[in-house]
């Protein structure tokens, strides 16, 4: 058996207002190591907020400072993730994840795939990372494990990807709105939470991980956030749930050795890259 | 649903009341006390239905005792407005002291006056709107409170408010619930009959119905704001799905259209490489 404690960290981040933000990443960093939680998670770019606009570019070097204030207390074996924006190349800006532990700050991924309708105007400011040269599973004492933002859940490749590269916990980042809440025909959960159970819980199944989806809370201008945060196991199942609507971080414990039965009974390794030879000619 | 609101709620327009008012509450507390440091809720209550409804979410939000009802009648409001606000401020506990009627007539009077205008039944109305909201934003500067709106969906959509009147409040709660929507709330969480039941009316004159002088029912207006903004229907598919004429559809949708400088701020004419306008891209809530 090998368990491992993971934490939802479901925060409501101020927009642009990186500071506070961080006091709140701090305080659940302190509460996290003092509960021997082992990953911790955020949402997506829970240092600065999501609803950025022209304020991308503005919260580059607080959120750079930021991490690095936060990485410093981080325990030894302890990971923790959480979103902020990326600069690389002056003017090149991501909507990324940092990863954090041991005191340091272990590394990066930013967001594939950026959503551009409605609300979303990702594309305008941000620069999608390349699965080429971006995608990879980190390391802990316990496990490998993956790191995406939000829309990627929304297409199978980067789950798949990360799962076959080693990870057997998948976290998600995410900052996803409420919709359609005047809707009756929806009297339990909000359409988008189903939608998000049914993501969540296929890309566990079909890819046997652990995947911890960690959304954000609370209002930015006209849009509220669900909050919601899930972990589904390799079954399927979901084995903790965080509220909705209000500010929550739950930890569960889990066995990763699921992991390891569920790949050992599933097509886990199967994979035919002539589909996506026939998807990139389409 | 309540029997016999399916008259006046479209059974697609139908809304799941518990959440909504539970959402809209929440939303409207955070907005006051976390994103604008106030305290109070400060809303004009006419005896219709809208400002019914956002008086009882603003007492959910901020509770009675932080909820402020003003009742800004003038000659041209029916004694039946009052009677029903009056009963509405009794229904929901607000305290005697939050309470407060003033008469509009004199200062509109004025107003109008001192523009040539008396005479003129709009020009005189649009003052009469205008004057309510100095007086509400008034009461919340002095109450360290926000003015919030009474505005619904239908009536934002097609631009029927007044500019700076009763269009100029800090936020707008039941913005995007339509009339049919906001009336099936009312019944829902037990307003008075009289007040979701009765027509519609601004009573910026007398007699006025805002029905007639729109020239079409509401459940009708609302199924073709709905067909077309939330569903991104033709004009002719829904004319042909509500059985009315094309030219109807089009009336309304050309009234959208006028009035969508109604629902901006002023434009500002661009000089710099930055300005407040299309480039000015940052977020209501900023820090």
């Amino acid at each position: 058996m090998r368990k491992v404690r993971l934490g939802l960290a479901q925060i409501s981040s101020r927009l642009g207002n990186v500071r506070e933000n961080a006091k709140q990443h701090a305080a659940v960093i302190k509460k996290a190591n003092a509960e021997g939680v082992d990953f911790t998670c955020f949402p997506e770019l829970s240092l600065p907020g999501y609803l950025l606009k022209d304020l991308a570019y503005e919260v580059v070097d607080e959120c750079k400072a930021a991490l690095n204030a936060l990485a410093r207390q981080t325990g030894e074996g302890q990971r923790v993730m959480c979103g902020f924006v990326k600069q690389d190349s002056l003017g090149l800006i991501q909507n990324s994840a940092a990863i954090m532990g041991d005191g340091k700050l272990i590394g990066t991924i930013s967001k594939f795939f950026l959503p551009t309708y409605g609300l979303f105007e990702e594309l305008r400011y941000f620069v999608p990372a390349n699965p080429k040269t971006d995608l990879v599973a980190f390391e802990s004492k316990s496990c490998k494990f993956g790191v995406i933002v939000c829309e990627d859940a929304w297409h199978p490749e980067p789950v798949q990807a990360l799962a076959r590269l080693g990870a057997e916990i998948v976290f998600c980042l995410a900052s996803s709105p409420a919709r359609g809440i005047s809707n009756s025909e929806h009297a339990g959960a909000l359409p988008i939470e189903s939608q998000w159970m049914a993501l969540l819980r296929a890309h566990a199944l079909m890819n046997n991980v652990f995947i911890a989806f960690v959304n954000r809370v609370g209002p930015e201008d006209d849009e509220f956030f669900w909050g919601g945060s899930t972990l589904v196991s390799p079954a399927g199942e979901i084995q903790a749930k965080a509220k909705k609507d209000e500010v929550d971080c739950v930890t569960a414990d889990v066995d990763l050795d699921e992991v390891k039965r569920a790949r050992r009974f599933s097509s886990f390794k199967d994979y035919r890259a002539e589909f996506h030879e026939v998807l990139r000619d389409l | 649903m309540i029997q016999g609101l399916e008259e006046i709620v479209p059974p697609e327009l139908e809304v799941n009341t518990t959440r909504v008012t539970a959402y809209l509450a929440r939303r409207l507390r955070l907005y006051i006390g976390e994103h604008a440091g106030r305290r109070r809720a400060i809303v004009g209550l006419s005896g219709g239905v809208d400002s019914a409804v956002v008086a009882h979410l603003s007492t959910k939000a901020v509770g009675p005792e932080n909820t402020h009802l003003y009742l800004l009648p003038s000659s041209s409001t029916p004694h039946d407005d009052i009677v029903d606000a009056k009963a509405v401020v009794e229904m929901l506990g607000i305290p005697e002291e939050n309470c407060r009627e003033v008469t509009v007539d004199k200062l509109t009077k004025e107003l109008a006056s001192s523009i040539g205008k008396a005479q003129d039944r709009l020009i005189v109305a649009n003052i009469k709107a205008r004057v309510r909201m100095i007086l509400l934003h008034g009461f919340a500067g002095s109450l360290s409170g926000l003015v919030v709106g009474t505005g619904d969906k239908s009536e934002i959509t097609i631009g029927y408010f007044t500019k700076f009147g009763d269009g100029g409040a800090d936020l707008f709660p039941i913005g995007d619930l339509y009339k049919s929507q906001v009336r099936q709330v009312a019944a829902e969480v037990g307003l008075p009959k009289r007040v979701y039941s009765k027509p519609p009316s601004p009573a910026l004159w007398e007699d006025q119905s805002a029905e007639s002088e729109l020239g079409i029912d509401y459940p009708t207006l609302d199924r073709i704001l709905y067909r077309r903004f939330d569903l991104w229907w033709d004009e002719e598919s829904i004319a042909a799905d509500l059985r009315i004429r094309l030219s109807k559809v089009e009336r309304i949708l050309e009234q959208v259209r006028k009035t969508q400088h109604k629902r901006y701020p002023p434009e500002v004419f661009k000089l710099s490489f930055r300005s407040h306008g299309s480039d000015w891209r940052y977020p209501r809530e900023w820090g």
